[in-house]
């Protein structure tokens, strides 16, 4: 039995453990959302891709041009943008790549000629790899750090991380890489300053690559995310109710903030990270500079330099999909963190 | 270039700090700085890993196959090591006496006339998939390159069926007028790679690209395409003994300031094409690098479109040479360690000439009394987005304003230079002006030449002299006709010539190696670094 928006809902009790547990799983109220969304993102996917490529469009020259470089005759210009397909009118050129993109053919970069399913294959493990471990580092840092602040407002702890959050917040990503590779590559001689060691060559040797990329991106966020978390604990625990009655039950203050206020603020947290996912990817396009990583950022960049749009297309797919995933994914979260949360129902 | 501007202007702010970081720096000059250091015995084996700035040389989108790499004249030093080269320009540790030699090719010889150029190849040459390397194996390649668009295929005035194999080692062009030109392009262009016509078959266009078969020092193990390219050692390469090092690794990397650092971490041990000054003068503090500074070929100019206002009046573009002070530039913000040109050539070129008879000099005065007399003048000035170009810039506006001159400026990046030059209303542009030989590459027909659409001349004078030059045999009536080309466009006022900028080569104390760290003019932007000869102390 299934319960929808407009069924009546059966409480989960009378169904038995099992027929609760499964009913989770299959029931539709999630099922639905998941649906719903996945659809939802047809039309977005679809209005990404039609901006990208406009967009491309207006930037000057294209693939032939600029490969060709200032040297090339027209004749020679035209004579590649023939090769290249670049001839035809960018509504044909635009229709052809999504016929492929449907069916899973992603195509052949214009440059290079190699498959982009190949390329992406090479490149988004290491870019994957990076925005996991930025992540990782963020919040496992954040959040106990936030917990510290917030316990004791303006005492020791919180002005450190408020010095220590508006530092980080006022440093780019950038800067911050370069310092980083200064202190823990040129100087301490700990980490490695460029390049990346596939897992296949050992978990130890390929997260020691990892650390000074994932860190530049993660420090930065794990500062945002400790300004957001502390001060929305700080408001649940002077402003709301719960909390209030909790300590009149002789709740600790520990207790309260972490079983209490801290699952409510998590709603919060998890939204924004959900939406920051977009700017993590992005901001691996400069740090896979540095760093000499070869990633999906340094290839979103080489392709755009080079006007090559089926890469760019392909990129900027991947991460339209990564970023409808991640809100599903905090949608999602939001029920499991408070059963109340049914979607679907009425 | 958004990226690269982002990080050169980053580099400013990290200067301080990696000045610090540096445990190893030192305040004396401890490093080679252009000189070649003296290198004893070369030995055997070892890895080397070289860096190669993203936005120029460390680009290699459309792969590494001679015919179809678009961007071979960056990438000279990748190519160099597969496909070793026909020719080589090869020169004194000092970087003087540079000359084209032959490598794969034994001997060259041109017809009295000008009209045929014969190249003899070595005997016994094969190409790492063991075919051999002969004549036909060279008209193959060369047909091919013609057939393809590519920056680098040859402009040769070839005569009809112009490409004939003579026997199995020689082969021939003929062209339609003389072009002793074509042995000073060879270094840097497509045509001197020559790759396996067996594995190009055998691979198919597509993924011979990515792992090219050619008889240089090195093969190709692994390319992942304007990010890593990893090589090793050629075991049938013909020169007995050589190379020198067991692999050797070419890694892309986000400009000059991440690739300093990575040197100063150790993880590479050369880079080439630094040209951020403040780090420049960092590395030459630091005892633990070698700084080799190239011999300038090309100098900048500031190019001036006569063929619209405001610089259709002479006394504009008078105003612009008397506004313009090249040597304080030098000076103030490039520690004084560049020449300053009034030709199209500088100190490493062919034909090099430290003045210009009839050179405006810089003149505050009299470029205040032309912008008076004009009733003002206002000038917009781009440029192509890098380091020591937006710096000069920056510099020549502060200096014309000091004239009077109301200017603007605007840095592009290639497609907007492009863009710019082929609208027609650019006005004034900053650009690099000839090669190592004026008439080869990008050379100085291509900033003066009426016809082409880079240029902002139209003075058939100029042309005439331009041509002459190219197509003479004679030495000293090339060099002659030069300097007429140079005192015709000073007397014109058709361009200020200023800085000749090279960038540097950097290498780890320890490593050796003829264009690494020691002098090569550069043929067109890098010196072609002989790979087969660089080693390093174990």
């Amino acid at each position: 039995m299934t319960a929808t928006a407009t069924t009546p809902r059966v409480p989960a009790d009378s169904r038995g453990p099992r027929a609760s547990r499964v009913g989770r799983v299959t029931g539709s109220p999630v099922l639905r959302l998941v649906v719903k969304r996945l659809l939802m993102a047809i039309p977005i996917m679809l209005g990404v891709t039609v901006l990208t490529f406009w967009v491309l469009s207006l930037i000057p020259g294209n693939a032939a041009q600029q490969l060709l470089g200032p040297e090339a005759t027209p004749e020679d210009i035209a004579l590649l943008e023939q090769q290249l397909g670049l001839d035809k009118p960018g509504v044909v050129r635009y229709l052809e790549w999504l016929q492929g993109a449907v069916t899973g053919d992603l195509g052949q970069s214009i440059v290079s000629r190699q498959p982009v399913s190949e390329i992406l294959s090479q490149r988004l493990p290491v870019t994957g790899e990076i925005v996991l471990l930025a992540f990782v580092v963020s919040l496992v840092l954040a959040i106990p750090v936030a917990l510290l602040a917030a316990h004791k407002p303006d005492g020791v702890m919180d002005r450190i991380s408020m010095v220590v959050s508006t530092l980080g917040l006022s440093v780019a990503n950038y800067v911050l890489a370069l310092l980083l590779v200064l202190v823990f590559a040129v100087t301490l001689g700990w980490l490695p300053a460029i390049g990346f060691v596939p897992l296949e060559d050992g978990l130890w040797p390929n997260l020691r690559s990892m650390i000074l990329p994932s860190a530049a991106i993660g420090l930065p966020l794990f500062c945002f995310y400790t300004r957001f978390l502390r001060g929305d604990l700080v408001d649940q625990m002077q402003q709301e109710e719960y909390v209030t009655t909790a300590r009149a039950k002789g709740v600790g203050s520990w207790s309260v903030l972490i079983k209490h206020a801290f699952r409510n603020s998590s709603f919060g947290l998890i939204t924004i990270v959900g939406l920051n996912l977009g700017a993590l990817i992005g901001g691996t396009v400069i740090i896979e500079q540095i760093f000499a990583l070869p990633g999906i950022g340094q290839m979103l960049l080489q392709a755009i330099n080079t006007r090559d749009f089926v890469v760019v297309q392909a990129a900027v797919v991947i991460f339209a999909l990564v970023a409808v995933l991640a809100n599903l994914i905090v949608d999602l979260l939001y029920a499991v963190l408070d059963p109340r949360i049914r979607y679907g129902s009425s | 270039m958004k990226q690269r501007t982002i990080l050169s202007l980053l580099t400013a702010a990290a200067l301080a700090l990696t000045a610090c970081g540096g445990g190893s720096d030192s305040g004396t000059g401890g490093s080679a700085s252009g000189s070649g250091a003296p290198a004893g015995e070369p030995q055997q084996g070892g890895e080397l890993t070289v860096l190669e700035d993203a936005a120029f040389a460390g680009s290699w989108p459309a792969g590494l196959d001679p015919a179809t790499n678009t961007t071979g004249g960056s990438n000279i030093a990748m190519m160099q090591a597969i496909f070793g080269g026909l020719f080589l320009l090869t020169a004194d540790e000092d970087g003087s006496n540079a000359e084209v030699t032959g490598n794969q090719a034994e001997s060259y010889e041109f017809s009295e006339d000008g009209l045929t150029f014969t190249v003899k190849l070595r005997e016994g040459i094969e190409f790492s998939d063991g075919t051999p390397l002969d004549a036909e194996a060279v008209r193959f390649n060369w047909e091919r390159d013609l057939a393809n668009p590519c920056t680098c295929k040859p402009t040769w005035p070839l005569a009809e069926g112009g490409i004939q194999v003579i026997d199995p080692l020689t082969i021939q062009l003929s062209f339609t007028r003389p072009y002793p030109a074509v042995l000073a392009s060879f270094p840097a262009a497509n045509v001197n790679w020559i790759a396996s016509p067996a594995a190009l078959e055998a691979q198919g266009e597509d993924a011979f690209k990515i792992t090219p078969v050619g008889a240089g020092p090195f093969t190709v193990v692994e390319n992942q395409l304007s990010s890593a390219l990893e090589l090793e050692r050629n075991e049938s390469y013909f020169k007995e003994g050589q190379p020198y090092l067991d692999r050797l690794t070419f890694q892309s990397i986000g400009g000059d300031q991440p690739a300093y650092q990575a040197l100063q971490a150790g993880q590479a041990q050369a880079y080439e094409g630094l040209n951020t000054t403040p780090l420049l003068e960092q590395a030459q503090a630091n005892d633990q690098l070698q700084v080799t500074i190239q011999p300038a070929t090309s100098p900048y100019v500031v190019q001036l479109n006569t063929k619209i206002a405001p610089f259709d009046d002479v006394r504009a573009r008078e105003a612009i040479y008397r506004a313009t002070d090249f040597d304080a530039i030098n000076e103030g913000i490039f520690g004084g360690n560049y020449d300053v040109s009034q030709g199209f050539t500088g100190p490493g070129g062919l034909f090099y000439e430290e003045t210009v008879e009839g050179y405006p000099e810089f003149d505050l005065d009299r470029a205040k009394e032309l912008v008076q007399e004009l009733g003002g003048l206002t000038v917009r000035l781009g440029t192509i987005s890098n380091y020591v170009a937006t710096q000069i810039n920056t510099a020549l506006q502060t200096q014309w304003q000091e004239a009077g001159i109301d200017v603007e400026i605007a840095d592009y990046q290639l497609s907007g230079v492009i863009q710019e030059f082929t609208g027609g209303q650019w006005q004034a542009m900053l650009q690099t002006a000839g090669a190592w030989d004026p008439a080869a590459g990008v050379g100085v027909g291509f900033r003066f030449n009426s016809g082409v659409p880079y240029s902002g001349v139209a003075d058939p004078t100029l042309d005439q002299l331009l041509s002459d030059a190219s197509a003479t045999l004679d030495e000293q009536q090339r060099a002659d006709l030069y300097r007429q080309a140079a005192e015709l466009i000073a007397e014109n006022f058709y361009a200020p010539f200023g800085l000749a900028f090279a960038p540097a080569n950097i290498a780890a104390v320890g490593v050796h190696g003829p264009g690494l760290t020691t002098k090569i003019p550069p043929i067109l932007v890098n010196a072609g670094v002989i790979w087969d000869e660089v080693w390093r102390e174990q």
